[in-house]
């Protein structure tokens, strides 16, 4: 009997565990590995979600987008460089993309109508829409005119009252901040020494923030992207947007394949896709964009390219500066703060 | 004592191994059938509703089709859309007509070439302008099917289209004209699916690519379809162990969408928690029948064996009046019974052999009482002989001395003599008794002299010649008393024979038994006793009346022997 007590027991227990676990039924409806893509995206649900619905509508292939904040996302496919878990960076400024370029493949798209000045020097990443940066303003607290330029943010009457987000934290404020230096011109350490006094300390969290702050009545000006002041005024904000007279920059946001990406193919098609003519309407016509492509026009409410002052901005340039400005702007601003 | 508990303990382990066991697999068994049962049931159950809802849908996309065609023959539509120039009742007419019971589930809308809108089925007109290069204008103008369905936007939103599916429409010369957009709101899915997929269940409606596209609550199609989604991306199953929910999903081929039902787990933690508290509770009372039933058991056979025990200790300590009570008509009673039979038959074994004891005994004193002052009477007679002979009276000195002989004779204290000795006595004896009785019968005795060294026990004939002369001579003329001695294989045969009356028919009948010495045969009763008692069967008296039934014969039958030794 006591040899028969545990046979009895492991056949109990086979008869137990005997719910097996075979191949899923529904394996058959699981994309191939040839039809899939992964990709990684900073832009909003609102951007992202027809793109990509109609990227899989068109080709086929099954899209598996993560959402997140553009750093977050960069700073996983740094840790992920050993085996990516995504194929394609989809959003994010250049400049953001320029610093993790260890992380990148380049791969210069089709599209032959994108100018010169939007593209990439080595195809490292595709643009995917301008974004000139712009001042806002409350269009209450502030009289018509009474913002033109970046000198204004350094005005005392100004002081404490202007919306800036953290320029280590937005992609957009530290191209922004890079802007207002070469449009300013003199000593940038000067310029930057100015500006944070003139903030009393205070800056804001996210970019979202700036907006938010400035339509409150919190602050009286403030400093974002024309996107962003487009969506909220058509929103229905109390808020203005001026470009600065002293010059701006329009740096573009943009796509970037992941080096060892599994699904290599499928990403350039993607690319290919984002900086189709559909694409880049679909943008210029919905989302407050302007398009990278020479052959989309920006909507009549839109101020020409052309009409908005630049100032000299280089992205390599202001990628390869970007530490020693942070700095510099995280010790004005302490010492500001500091008091 | 000591292997009373162990003997229970391996019946209770008997009984809890023989109980348990088999109720233990049961259940697992019942569990396990009930469950593959129960599932192959709710599968069947699912396959069912998706095919009513795949039916369901069958039927619209039918619709649909047929509409488009039916729009397509049309004429009045299409030139509408490429000339404007029909009247607007006639175009709605034509478009009302072609929907047919459709519209009640589904919006039909005119496009001009630009995405225009035109014309709609419905009250409230669809978006004005329609991307023409984007979603489903778009998907209409690609090669392969005619009607192709876009998933549209957010299942959340129960005032936009969810599914949209859009025929270009030519007019009469083979000009492009313009769309006929067929859009599915949330409340027309409601109504196509409603009832179909079972009241428990849910059913979501994916795209091709698995994002969601309806379900009657939109909030749960929006949490549920990007897991499914992920779940099936990543090779999994659609059922999460951890969820209390089953799946099934099914490919529409005419829509391309995917409708994954949802049921509830048929064995829920609550329904098996309740399953396995019932199995513990069988095998609870599974043991605690097996104590009770081993206690019980081993009771009823351990009371009987510790009778006997104390029964065959009390014949150990030499009391053989112990009974064991039988109690039941098993076999343990009947052990008990056949013990109770044994030691009767050693108890009434052991009384005989006393009885036999206390008869030799007894014997033995009768003769010590016979030897009492044995050498008084001796030398009584002696004296009588001696006045006896001094005063010329030779009968009495003869008879006095013969007696003396023979008193002597039986008083020595040997109990075997020669045979020649016996004789002598016998003499002796039937000297006295001729002087009683005046001469008047005749005595011979024939010895062969190779026996007359036989041993015998001693006064054994004595008595039976004696009861020749008394019985069988009794007035008898000229009476006659013959003892012969022979041998017959190792037997001697003494035989005493008289020409007498003979003996009485109850007597001359073989071999002489009785189990008394009571009544007038007591001569006959000693010797035979004497005779059996030492030579044992086969040994005795045989008793016979002689020829014509004149006189007896007694023989006495004893074994020949020389030498002296102790009878066995």
């Amino acid at each position: 009997m006591k040899r028969i007590c545990p046979l009895l027991l492991a056949a109990l227990l086979a008869a137990l565990s005997a719910c097996g676990a075979g191949e899923p039924e529904t394996a058959a409806y699981a994309p191939a590995e040839s039809e899939r893509l992964v990709i990684y995206t900073a832009h909003k649900e609102e951007v992202y979600w027809p793109i990509v619905q109609e990227f899989e509508r068109r080709t086929g292939i099954w899209v598996d987008v993560v959402a997140g904040g553009t750093n977050e996302l960069l700073e996983r496919i740094r840790e992920e460089s050993d085996s990516p878990g995504a194929d394609v960076m989809f959003g994010g400024g250049v400049e953001s993309l320029e610093s993790y370029r260890d992380c990148f493949t380049p791969y210069v798209c089709t599209a032959a109508e994108i100018p010169e000045w939007f593209r990439s020097p080595d195809g490292l990443w595709t643009p995917f829409s301008a974004l000139p940066v712009v001042l806002v303003y409350n269009t209450k607290l502030v009289p018509d005119g009474g913002v033109t330029g970046w000198a204004d943010l350094l005005s005392p009457r100004l002081r404490g009252r202007v919306a800036f987000a953290d320029p280590a934290v937005s992609g957009s404020s530290f191209t922004a901040l890079v802007t207002m230096l070469e449009a300013v011109g003199g000593d940038d350490q000067e310029t930057l020494r100015r500006f944070a006094e003139n903030l009393d300390g205070r800056q804001l969290e996210g970019s979202g923030d700036v907006v938010r702050s400035v339509a409150g009545g919190t602050d009286l000006v403030g400093v974002t992207l024309e996107e962003t002041a487009l969506k909220r005024i058509a929103a229905g904000d109390n808020i203005a947007l001026v470009y600065p007279a002293d010059g701006s920059s329009c740096v573009p946001d943009g796509s970037a394949l992941i080096r060892g990406a599994a699904h290599a193919e499928n990403a350039r098609r993607f690319l290919d896709f984002t900086v189709s003519r559909e694409v880049q309407e679909l943008l210029a016509g919905e989302f407050c964009r302007r398009s990278v492509r020479g052959d989309v026009e920006p909507q009549a409410s839109m101020v020409p390219l052309e009409e908005i002052p630049m100032a000299d901005y280089d992205v390599a340039q202001a990628s390869g500066r970007r530490d020693a400005v942070l700095m510099s702007w995280a010790f004005y601003l302490g010492e500001e703060a500091e008091p | 004592m000591r292997r009373t508990p162990s003997f229970r303990r391996r019946l209770f382990a008997g009984f809890l191994a023989a109980s348990l066991i088999p109720l233990l697999a049961c259940s697992a068994m019942m569990l396990q059938i009930f469950r593959l049962r129960m599932a192959s049931e709710a599968e069947r159950e699912m396959a069912e509703h998706l095919t009513a809802a795949a039916a369901a849908l069958d039927a619209a996309i039918d619709a649909f089709s047929q509409a488009a065609a039916r729009l397509q023959n049309g004429t009045v539509a299409a030139r509408a859309l490429a000339e404007e120039g029909e009247e607007d009742t006639l175009v709605n007419g034509e478009l009302f007509s072609a929907a047919g019971e459709a519209r009640t589930y589904a919006a039909f809308d005119l496009y001009d070439l630009q995405g225009r809108w035109r014309y709609s089925t419905r009250q409230i007109p669809g978006e004005e302008r329609l991307p023409t290069g984007w979603g489903a204008l778009r998907a209409a103008s690609e090669p392969g099917e005619p009607l192709r369905l876009t998933a549209c936007g957010d299942v959340t939103d129960t005032e936009s289209p969810l599914l949209r599916g859009a025929v270009k429409l030519t007019a009469p010369g083979g000009r492009e004209a313009g769309y006929l957009v067929i859009s599915v709101y949330y409340a027309g899915f409601r109504q196509l699916l409603e009832g179909k997929y079972g009241a428990q269940n849910d059913l979501v409606l994916l795209s091709p690519y698995w994002r969601p596209v309806y379900c009657v609550e939109p909030s749960l199609a929006d949490a549920l379809a990007p897991r499914l989604r992920s779940r099936l991306l990543a090779g999994q199953g659609l059922d999460d162990p951890a969820e209390e929910f089953l799946y099934a999903a099914r490919r529409h081929e005419k829509s391309g969408l995917y409708l994954v039902l949802r049921r509830p787990q048929v064995f829920t933690e609550e329904t098996l928690r309740l399953l396995y508290t019932v199995s513990l509770g069988c095998a609870v009372v599974c043991v605690a029948l097996s104590i009770f039933m081993s206690l019980t058991l081993s009771r009823q056979m351990f009371r009987p064996i510790q009778r006997l025990r104390q029964g065959i200790g009390e014949v150990e300590h030499d009391n053989l009046d112990v009974r064991v009570p039988a109690g039941r008509e098993d076999e343990l009673g009947e052990l008990n019974r056949r013990f109770n039979n044994m030691v009767e038959a050693l108890r009434r074994n052991r009384e005989a052999l006393v009885e036999n004891q206390r008869e030799l005994n007894q014997a033995q004193i009768r003769m010590l009482q016979a030897q009492l002052n044995p050498h008084f009477l001796c030398n009584t007679l002696d004296t009588m002989k001696w006045i006896s002979k001094i005063n010329r009276i030779p009968q009495v000195a003869e008879m006095s001395a013969n007696l003396a002989d023979i008193l002597r004779f039986c008083i020595s204290p040997e109990e075997f003599v020669y045979l020649r000795r016996e004789m002598e006595i016998l003499e002796r004896y039937v000297e006295i008794q001729e002087i009683r009785m005046s001469g008047a019968f005749d005595f011979r005795v024939e010895l062969p002299e190779e026996l007359a060294d036989c041993l015998i026990p001693k006064m054994i004939l004595q008595p039976l010649v004696e009861n020749a002369i008394l019985h069988g001579l009794e007035g008898a003329a000229d009476g006659a008393v013959e003892v012969t001695v022979r041998q017959e294989a190792e037997m001697l045969r003494i035989t005493v024979r008289d020409n007498g009356a003979g003996l009485p028919e109850e007597l001359a009948a073989g071999w002489y038994e009785s189990l008394s010495p009571a009544g007038k045969h007591l001569g006959l009763y000693n010797v035979s006793t004497i005779l059996t008692k030492y030579y044992g069967e086969g040994c005795g008296l045989f008793l016979e009346n002689g020829p014509d039934g004149a006189g007896a014969v007694v023989t006495a039958v004893l074994p020949a022997r020389r030498e002296e030794k102790e009878p066995c």
